[in-house]
């Protein structure tokens, strides 16, 4: 399985100081929610620090199969920002370019041959306080956050209307379509795994679907999913690994889990985590589930190599013990004169 | 050390004191052979009667002896799959290492997860009751080992949980 | 016949020359005792019982001893085996060491002793109690949820756990006793138990 290194290779002509890099790279335990992808480093310097427009040609991966691409085609002071995600065109079937066209309007060029959606920004016609320049920053990063919430903000959407439905009704007389709930949207956004959203009356059902390549992985996987599990009755938002989830019946393209590589999770947000206030923390939050669990999966996995490998150090030695030391024979002869034993 | 391994370490010290007695023995099936015979198998009389030392059903050693090497196979103790995959794990980074430690054979024996294979060459150059201790250290080390990883991996996946989740919280 | 591929026949086994088919009932001493059958071991079993509940643990594992069945066949094996575990099991650790001076001190009591450390190897190479099935080699899946995980390993005892630890003590006290020599005449005797 080939996962996004957590910083691409970045060879910019300006300057970046490690610790910019480091803070904005760090997606595994990284105290901000947003998954914040390496290139707003780059922004950061260039607008925020004003430093000098220089040409930038740079193509920045991402998780997910998530490329951009940053360049100067027109002049050293216009930065394209182009941005192609696998699934961009079921993001679109839920909504992706009205969130998109909300949160970047004035900046939205005609997508960049090869890529979804690209924005451009001009270095001379920044906003003047530095505040507005660091929030437009940190906007133009979260482009593919901000691609990938919109499932989730309708699915918020329709719960709210669903509740309020709901709310007319008892349980008993609910008409059948609020019982049930809204469609599952299925995002399917890296080669064989996706994303399933469901919305109901009284909760936002999320489940990932994940992929383990080896058996180790599998089983790792399974104690990290089941000590959430655990975790999660105290947490109240649920995840539950499970084989095929009853929620994806006759949704098309959904492997059966038996004995496979295939598993899935559950995640169920209450109406708490769905107020206006939280919600986009939870859409940044919960996106950002795979790239977590998965890196955490492979940390895991380097540190028992380490410590096999140390451990295997450490046998050798009480191994070699074993031999006879070879100590320097030396002797006298009678006459008081020393010679080595050859051996 | 739990009450019933000393009793288990101390059998599988004397069965091994006992077994690694061997001296050089040319092949008699090929003329300018010397094989291991217990791995070679190929005349029944060089072959000793092989002994278990069992604690319980998931930890025995095996030894076989025969008159120039000996043969000896380890079962750990797998409760579940975590350790199952984390004793396969280590004993394959071991074998996978095996050049470096002689007399650790590339292939553990089948219904055993490591196997050693001691000729006389190799207790003409090392000191035997020195390989007695390795084999014993490593027993009890491999079973420290692997419950330590276990308890990290448990460990860290209870932080993780915790960590992703209290957002939600 | 053409079936046959010729070149997976092992040649040495056809040849009655080869090291392969070497005699093995030469190696055999000819003071072997009678072959016994599986209701002799039987009967033995009975008097061996007997004597155990009689509170004659000395005079049990001594009679159990003496009458192995040295040249009996698999099935006789296997019940005297039954027998001399259950004279084991039925002795407590604090006799342990007063008994087997009484066994091995006596006259005789080196052979004895010889046969009770092969008895002891063959209980332990049997998997879980004697003439039991071989365990199967599986690893139980782990149970969902639930903290089982996190409980030390050393805890529960596998399969067989008793009457290994029974056996590993006796194992200890024998080797006390005699040394490694009778180790080493287990792996040497063909006479098998």
């Amino acid at each position: 399985m080939t996962i996004a290194p957590p910083s691409p290779t970045l060879s910019f002509h300006s300057s970046l100081q490690p610790h910019c890099l480091a803070r904005h790279a760090s997606v595994g335990l990284s105290e901000r929610l947003d998954p914040i992808p390496p290139y707003g480093a780059v922004l950061w310097l260039t607008v925020a620090r004003s430093a000098p427009p220089a040409s930038i040609d740079q193509v920045v991966s991402d998780f997910d199969g998530v490329t951009f691409h940053l360049s100067t085609p027109e002049s050293k002071s216009k930065i394209l920002i182009s941005i192609n995600v696998k699934c961009f065109k079921e993001l679109v079937q839920y909504g992706a370019q009205e969130v998109l066209e909300r949160e970047y309007g004035p900046y939205i060029v005609s997508p960049e041959p090869g890529y979804d959606f690209s924005v451009q920004i001009d270095l001379e016609n920044l906003p003047a306080e530095q505040e507005a320049r660091e929030e437009m920053i940190m906007k133009l990063a979260l482009l593919k956050r901000n691609a990938m919430a919109a499932p989730f903000e309708r699915a918020f959407d329709e719960f709210a209307k669903l509740a309020e439905e709901a709310s007319r009704y008892t349980s008993e007389s609910a008409p059948q379509g609020i019982k049930e709930g809204g469609d599952v949207m299925s995002i399917h956004y890296r080669e064989e795994e996706a994303i399933y959203i469901k919305a109901s009356f009284d909760r936002v059902t999320v489940i990932f679907s994940t992929v383990f390549r080896e058996e180790t992985d599998r089983i790792f996987g399974k104690v990290f999913l089941q000590t959430s599990c655990r975790d999660a009755t105290e947490c109240a938002s649920g995840a539950l690994p499970q084989h095929s989830p009853l929620e994806l019946e006759g949704v098309p393209g959904v492997k059966h889990a038996g004995e496979g590589e295939m598993s899935y999770v559950t995640f169920v947000l209450f109406p708490r985590h769905l107020t206006p206030q939280r919600r986009y923390d939870s859409i940044s939050h919960i996106q950002t589930f795979r790239d977590y669990f998965h890196y955490h999966i492979k940390a895991s996995k380097a540190y028992i190599h380490t410590r096999m490998r140390k451990r295997t150090a450490d046998f050798l030695q009480v191994l070699n013990r074993a031999r006879p030391e070879n100590e320097e024979r030396e002797r006298k002869t009678a006459s008081g004169r020393t010679f080595r034993v050859q051996s | 050390m739990s009450q019933s391994l000393r009793p288990y370490l101390q059998a599988v010290r004397a069965s091994l004191t006992a077994a690694l007695a061997l001296s050089n023995f040319a092949s008699q099936t090929s003329e300018r052979h010397n094989v291991p015979e217990i791995e070679a198998a190929s005349s029944p009389e060089l072959l000793l009667n092989p002994l278990t030392v069992s604690r319980n059903d998931t930890e025995r050693v095996l030894i076989e002896p025969s008159v120039n090497s000996v043969r000896i196979s380890l079962k750990v103790k797998q409760a579940d799959e975590i350790e199952h995959i984390l004793v396969h794990k280590f004993t394959r980074f071991l074998t996978q290492r095996a050049e470096s430690f002689f007399i650790l054979r590339r292939k553990p024996i089948e219904g055993y997860d490591i196997s050693f294979l001691v000729t006389n060459y190799h207790t003409e150059a090392l000191l035997k009751h020195k390989l007695v201790d390795f084999i014993l250290q490593f027993m009890e080390e491999v079973d420290k080992e692997i419950s330590e990883m276990k308890l990290f991996l448990n460990a860290r996946a209870r932080f993780v949980a915790e960590s992703f989740l209290t957002p939600f919280d | 016949m053409s079936q046959i591929n010729y070149r997976t026949i092992n040649v040495d086994q056809l040849d009655p020359e080869s090291s392969v088919n070497f005699p093995m009932e030469t190696l055999l001493p000819a003071t072997l005792p009678q072959p016994e059958t599986s209701s002799d071991a039987a009967n033995i079993a009975n008097q061996v019982r007997q004597l155990l509940r009689g509170g004659d643990a000395e005079g049990a594992l001594r009679t159990a001893l003496d009458t192995a069945p040295l040249g009996g066949d698999d099935r006789a094996k296997e019940v005297h085996l039954a027998t001399v575990i259950e004279v084991l099991q039925g002795i407590r650790q604090a006799e342990m060491a007063r008994v087997l001076e009484g066994v091995c001190g006596a006259d005789g009591g080196a052979e004895r002793a010889d046969c009770l450390m092969k008895y002891i190897y063959k209980g332990m190479s049997s998997s879980s109690g004697p003439g039991g099935a071989k365990s199967a080699k599986s690893v139980s899946p782990q149970s969902t949820g639930g903290f089982s995980q996190i409980q030390g390993r050393n805890l529960g005892e596998g399969g067989g756990g008793q009457q290994m630890s029974v056996l590993l003590n006796w194992h200890e006290k024998l080797v006390d006793l005699t040394g490694t020599g009778s180790i080493v005449r287990v792996m040497t005797d063909r006479r098998t138990v």
